[in-house]
Parts: C-alpha cells; sequence; structure tokens
C-alpha cells in the first residue's frame, strides 16, 4: 500500500478542499481523507505538489508496426509515462495501418506488455486509408478501438464521412477527424501567410482546416453522430466549432501543445530549422491567441501532444525535404504550463488541468471514461505536478527512441514529477524516484 | 574597413553602408574585367566548390568565372534531384566537400534553406547561397542592385515595380530586399494567383492594375514566367498573361523607365521583343555585372581583407 501525504488534490474538474492524504491499494485508490500511517505503508510527501487523475493523450503516434527504428509501442508507452501520462491513444498511420480488429488487438496485447503508460488504439475509419471502403468499424470497436481515425489524412470524400458517422453511432466510438482539405494544402509545407510569404514556401491556409470542419459539423447536425476534430490549429475553424457547440451539436476538439506555445515565426527565425515543420504548420500569433481564448472559454476539449517521433537522419534534412512532426510527449505538459505562466495565467489552472483529465477521458469510449476522475475505488492512475519545478528540457534522457523536439534546452516550469500507472509508481529506470 | 561576413546566406545580414562600400568593389572588378589581361591572383591556393542541386546556366556560369578571374581552383559538384535521392545526404556530401579541403562552397538547391542549412553543418568553409528554393538569391539581388546603380547613381527614393510571379520568385524575395535596404521603394503587380498573401511581410506594396504600379516607376524589373503555371492552373495561358501583364511596347510607353529581368527571358511572355531589346534595357547589363558581383563578393569574403 502506498500512502500519499498532504496531497493538493485535483479531481479531474476540480480541486478538493484542504491538502489530504490518498492511500492506494493494488490498482485502485483506496480511501482519500486524514489516514493514519501504518508501517506496512509506503510514505510520499506531497506536499506543495498536486495530484491528479492520470493525465491522457488521445493522439500519439508510436509507428508500430512498421516503423519501429522511430518509436514502438514499449519505448512510446515509457515515454508517456515518463512525461506524465498514463493512457495514450495511439493513431493507426502504421504499416500496415490499424484496420482490422487483429490490428487492434496486436496494439492492445503489446500495450498490456509494457511498463509504460496505457495504450488505447484508434483505429482506420477507411481500409488502408485509402477513403474508399469502410473497415470493419463494429468489429474493432468491440476488440477496444477507441477512435476511428484516418489520421494523416482526413476521410477523403463527404459521402464516405456521412456513411462513416451514421455507422459507427451504435459503436461508441467517435470518429476522429484530421482536418483537412487536401486540394488546399497540397505540396503544403507551412502556414499560409507570413511564414509562406517570406520563405516562398507553399502555404496551407486555415481555410483548408475550415472548409473540412464546416463539412464535419454539417454532417454531424444531419447524422446526429458525434464527431472529433483533431489539432485544430486556426481561429476560423475553431470559432466554427465554437458556434456548432452552440447550437448543442455534439462536436468536440482538441489542440496540441506545440500549437499554443510556438507560431509561424519560428520557423523564420530559427531560419528553417526542420524541427518546426510540422502538419498542420505553425500558425500566425492571431492563431494562438484564439486558441488560449478557446481553452478559456471551454471550446477546447483537450490538449494533446499529436507526438510524431522520426529518426535524427530523418529528420535532419533541409526544411522543404523533412517529414512532418514534433516530439514532445515528455516536455508537453511542461510546455503548456510553462506557456501559460508565461501568458500571465490567462486561464485558471482547473481548466487547464481538465485538459489533460476529465476533458480527453470524456470523449473515450463509456468504459474508459472513469479514468478522468479521481476519487475512492477509483483506478489508481495518478499524475503529480509540480507547478514549482524549472528543468532544461534534456533529450539525451528521453525514453522516446526522437530527438525531434523544438523545446531542447529550454528551461521549461511546472512539470509532472511522477506518475502512478494502476497503482505502480513508474520508474524511469535511472535508481530513484524523485 | 575590415569585412565582417565570411559567407552569404541572406542579405538580412547586411547594412547599408556594407552594400555601399560592396558596389564600389563591384566597380573595381568590372573595370578589371575590361582589361586585357582579367586574371588577378586575390585567391590563388583557395579551393572553391559549386554544388548546384539544380540545374543553372548563367548563375553557375558567372560564379565560375568570378572564380576562375580571381584564380581559385575550382570544383564543379553537380547532383540532381533531392539530397536524400542520391542516397547521400547533402551533410555527407557537405562533410566529404570540406574534408577535401574546400574552402567555399557555392550552393544551389531547390529546397527553402538549403543554404541555412549547409552553413549550419560546415564548421570551417564558407558559404555561398546561389538560390534556395523560392526563397532567396542574394547574389541576383547584388548584380540587379549593381546595374541599376551604375545607371541611376542613387537609388534613394526611386520607385521600382516587380511584375510577375512574385509568389514563386527568389529573385524578387532578395530583390524587394536589396532595393529597399539602398533606400528605394518596391511595389509588386501581377495575377493575384501569383502573389503572396503577405506582401507586406517582404517590404513592398501591392498594386493589381500594372498600368498604374510602373507609371511612376523607375525601375519595371520581369519575373519569368514558367510554363506550369499555366499546367497549375494559375494563370490561364501565356498569351493572356502577355496580354494583361507582359510588357509590351503600349504599357512601356517612351519614357524613361529602365527595364530589368534575371533572365533567361521568355518573349511574348513576360516581355515583348520590343522592350527587351529597347534602348532602356538593363537586360545585358546585369548579366555583366554578375561576374563582376560575384568577384567582389568572393575576394571580400575570402580574400585578404576580412579580419
Amino acid at each position: 500500500m502506498i500512502l500519499l501525504k498532504k496531497a493538493t488534490i485535483f479531481d479531474g474538474k476540480s480541486f478538493m478542499e484542504n491538502p489530504q492524504d490518498v492511500l492506494l491499494s493494488g490498482d485502485r485508490i483506496e480511501k482519500i481523507g486524514n489516514i493514519q500511517e501504518k508501517e506496512e505503508m509506503q510514505v510520499i510527501d506531497l506536499e506543495g505538489r498536486i495530484l491528479c487523475p492520470g493525465f491522457i493523450d488521445i493522439h500519439v503516434h508510436f509507428r508500430d508496426p512498421g516503423y519501429e527504428w522511430r518509436e514502438d509501442i514499449t519505448s512510446g508507452s515509457m515515454a508517456a509515462a515518463a512525461g506524465g501520462y498514463t493512457t495514450v491513444v495511439v493513431m493507426p498511420n502504421t504499416e500496415p495501418p490499424l484496420d482490422t480488429p487483429s490490428c487492434v488487438e496486436f496494439v492492445l496485447w503489446k500495450g498490456e506488455r509494457t511498463r509504460g503508460a496505457r495504450v488505447l488504439p484508434a483505429a482506420c475509419v477507411t481500409k488502408g486509408r485509402k477513403g474508399l471502403q469502410m473497415a470493419e468499424l463494429g468489429k474493432m470497436a468491440d476488440a477496444g478501438a477507441v477512435f476511428f481515425t484516418d489520421d494523416g489524412f482526413p476521410v477523403e470524400t463527404s459521402g464516405m464521412m456521412r456513411k462513416a458517422l451514421l455507422y459507427s453511432k451504435d459503436t461508441g466510438v467517435r470518429i476522429m477527424e484530421h482536418p483537412e482539405e487536401k486540394s488546399l494544402t497540397l505540396k503544403g509545407q507551412v502556414n499560409e501567410g507570413l511564414a509562406s510569404s517570406v520563405s516562398g514556401l507553399k502555404g496551407m491556409p486555415a481555410s483548408a482546416e475550415y472548409i473540412d470542419i464546416a463539412r464535419g459539423i454539417a454532417l454531424a447536425r444531419e447524422t446526429g453522430s458525434q464527431i472529433h476534430f483533431t489539432h485544430v490549429s486556426t481561429e476560423i475553424a475553431m470559432k466554427a466549432i465554437k458556434q456548432a457547440k452552440e447550437e448543442g451539436l455534439p462536436v468536440t476538439c482538441d489542440v496540441t501543445a506545440h500549437h499554443l506555445s510556438l507560431d509561424e515565426n519560428h520557423v523564420l527565425v530559427s531560419k528553417f530549422d526542420s524541427v518546426y515543420k510540422v502538419n498542420p504548420p505553425l500558425r500566425s500569433r492571431e492563431d494562438v491567441r484564439y486558441l488560449w481564448e478557446a481553452v478559456k472559454d471551454g471550446t477546447v476539449d483537450a490538449i494533446i501532444t499529436d507526438h510524431a517521433p522520426w529518426h535524427r537522419d530523418e529528420k535532419d534534412l533541409p526544411f522543404q525535404e523533412a517529414p512532418f512532426g514534433i516530439a514532445s510527449l515528455e516536455c508537453s505538459v511542461a510546455v503548456v504550463f510553462d506557456t501559460w505562466l508565461k501568458l500571465g495565467k490567462p486561464v485558471c489552472v482547473e481548466r487547464i488541468l481538465s485538459l489533460f483529465t476529465s476533458g480527453p477521458a470524456s470523449i473515450l469510449p463509456e468504459k474508459w471514461q472513469e479514468l478522468g476522475t479521481l476519487k475512492e475505488k477509483g483506478m489508481a492512475d495518478l499524475t503529480v505536478l509540480d507547478p514549482d519545478t524549472s528543468q532544461a528540457v534534456d533529450t539525451s534522457r528521453w525514453q522516446s527512441r526522437a530527438r525531434n523536439c523544438p523545446w531542447e534546452n529550454e528551461i521549461l516550469s511546472g512539470w509532472p514529477v511522477m506518475t502512478f500507472l494502476k497503482g505502480v509508481p513508474f520508474d524511469r529506470g535511472e535508481g530513484s524516484l524523485e | 574597413m575590415k569585412w565582417r561576413h565570411k559567407g552569404l546566406i541572406d542579405l538580412d545580414e547586411w547594412n547599408r553602408e556594407e552594400l555601399d562600400i560592396f558596389l564600389q568593389q563591384a566597380d573595381y572588378m568590372e573595370e578589371l574585367l575590361g582589361r586585357p589581361i582579367k586574371k588577378v591572383p586575390a585567391l590563388r591556393g583557395k579551393m572553391i566548390v559549386n554544388f548546384f542541386y539544380e540545374p543553372s546556366t548563367r548563375t553557375k556560369v558567372s560564379f565560375e568565372l568570378a572564380e576562375k578571374m580571381l584564380s581559385a581552383d575550382v570544383v564543379n559538384w553537380s547532383a540532381s534531384g533531392s539530397s536524400v535521392s542520391k542516397g547521400e545526404t547533402m551533410k555527407d556530401t557537405a562533410w566529404t566537400l570540406e574534408a577535401m579541403g574546400a574552402d567555399a562552397v557555392v550552393i544551389r538547391h531547390g529546397a527553402v534553406g538549403a543554404a541555412d542549412y549547409l552553413s549550419k553543418k560546415l564548421t570551417r568553409a564558407s558559404v555561398f547561397n546561389a538560390g534556395d528554393g523560392t526563397h532567396r538569391h542574394p547574389t541576383q539581388a547584388l548584380l540587379d542592385l549593381h546595374s541599376a546603380w551604375k545607371k541611376l547613381g542613387k537609388l534613394d527614393g526611386k520607385k521600382v515595380a516587380i511584375v510577375g510571379d512574385v509568389l514563386h520568385s527568389r529573385v524578387a524575395r532578395s530583390g524587394i530586399k536589396a532595393f529597399s535596404k539602398m533606400g528605394a521603394s518596391v511595389t509588386v503587380s501581377g495575377p493575384e494567383t501569383l502573389m503572396p498573401k503577405d506582401i507586406q511581410s517582404l517590404g513592398a506594396s501591392f498594386v493589381s492594375d500594372t498600368k498604374k504600379a510602373i507609371e511612376e516607376a523607375d525601375i519595371l524589373y520581369l519575373l519569368r514566367i514558367q510554363g506550369e503555371r499555366q499546367e497549375e492552373g494559375l494563370i490561364p495561358s501565356l498569351d493572356e498573361y502577355h496580354l494583361r501583364y507582359g510588357a509590351t511596347p503600349e504599357l512601356v510607353k517612351e519614357g524613361k523607365v529602365l527595364i530589368m529581368h534575371p533572365g533567361p527571358i521568355n518573349r511574348r511572355v513576360e516581355i515583348a521583343s520590343e522592350v527587351a531589346d529597347g534602348d532602356n534595357s538593363l537586360i545585358l547589363d546585369q548579366v555583366k555585372s554578375g561576374v563582376a558581383v560575384r568577384m567582389a563578393l568572393l575576394y571580400l569574403c575570402l580574400g585578404g581583407v576580412r579580419a
């Protein structure tokens, strides 16, 4: 049994009154309150730290099967735990793509064999992510898929999206759309605006994101199905989602840590360092400002990493030739808190914490929704956040295989310092926990 | 004054005073080129590699001539396609060249940021950007400045109109910067499908009516229109382009406006022969400036005056 003393407890929605003790037994939370220490208990003092339900990232790429040299389910799940996450959802753009029930089972099987975070699979909407034929959504939901998405690509045609929304309705699994109207982003490299103008690189306009989201909203309205928009990056698209929510439509969305903290100027100032090459691209300062607005007003349901690991040699190329993606599982929480601090705390801390906990949990299938809570008899998946820890990002210590991280060597404040996975403290294998 | 630059990636790094010194130096080089024996020993014993990933005729020949006039040892290293398609990455090729003892690398590459990337990878050798994708072409901008400056004297207060495919043009991006630094104001014009979204960020203003754009201009700078713009659906036809945006005798009424073009020109597309071959055309002056300007650049950056 583990006794966590004097923790400031965030229960997924709000802070409990006064610091309290939490007793863990097996994979469950035994008791919350004023608890007497006993000899058989391992005691950990959490004074000044925030104890939260385990953080959930509903959008990561672990490249497994198919591209294990970039990351695999084991290294990825260890990286997630080291970064303060207890549950992650892996995207299906692997080789082969996760488009059959056995692929879904493979990910769950391999995930259960790691010491790291819980790994839940998102499965393809269409076979091979080709947009032509619907994958076996029902079977894959039964096998344990928690989202359907062709991520990396949008669901190509409106017709297919409409059918998939209707067909998947009774599976309890949502469709997650990567919003991008491809004819507007062909050969695109950077944001259409300052970055494209200065560089001459093909721009990816905000309208490409907006049009796909407007399509999804119209289809959600017509079908009554739930739809989730991932890595929303522009003001115009976010405003459309806000409006749809006000209308009462079942739409949800997430934003990435990097779109909350970086903008297209980073591409220019770094003189086209490929580490800043990502899709959707880093947007304008105004877009970043509005994403925080949307965090504040409740339009945003979750913060994600979109962790996209690459081998160093694959990413170390001139900007225009490098692949898209930022790896951030092991610093994203600090990136968000540090940005939040530097912006002068534009929203209350409960709101940010909920976007890592109850927010993403509420978008998962029903059986996983309790992961967003912290309560007696609940799952002992826990994240301890220390708002006062300041340290430099050091990718040489990462569990992840990737190093394509824009914050390398940057000193950030507000780090997750401990992670409990089903009641077991995560040990990064460097000796002591702290 | 000691020249503080070791190479040239982008004219951002240069100030006005340096541009003035540079133009004087280029003038001196041009004078050298007029002598019966052109060659000088300034860079004797220096090894320069011309590293061209993209086909180029005039820039490459112009650099090579400049290098030879200064008595450098010249190696031409051509590759086609991307830096990964040949099996060796650009980084490895660069390190190989440096290990062979190259003192400078002149790079032309189709990828934006290629020269920046190369200069981050090389520890010793100087890097000269001979064009990186749609981004920059600083030596073109220098030769443009030199030709215009010779003709007009001071460029302060002068008006430059750049007409054509600004969206895809490294010549325009570097040119706007260079002319602005010398005190000129730059207006761009052309079909909006060929304009970047945020022209202000480049330091120029946009006038959609091409006639108006060149009304007050001292220099009309025309950009090359690639046939593929038609295939991409950015313009309906080359003929329509010529009628609406081309430098025709009707558009360029007899006047004082000087005509510039980076070459190679497309007659009857962006420019009519009467205009290209007319008295006000600086097109061949630009070519001449090209060699002198590159000599000045290599001399200042690699020669004895640098600290």
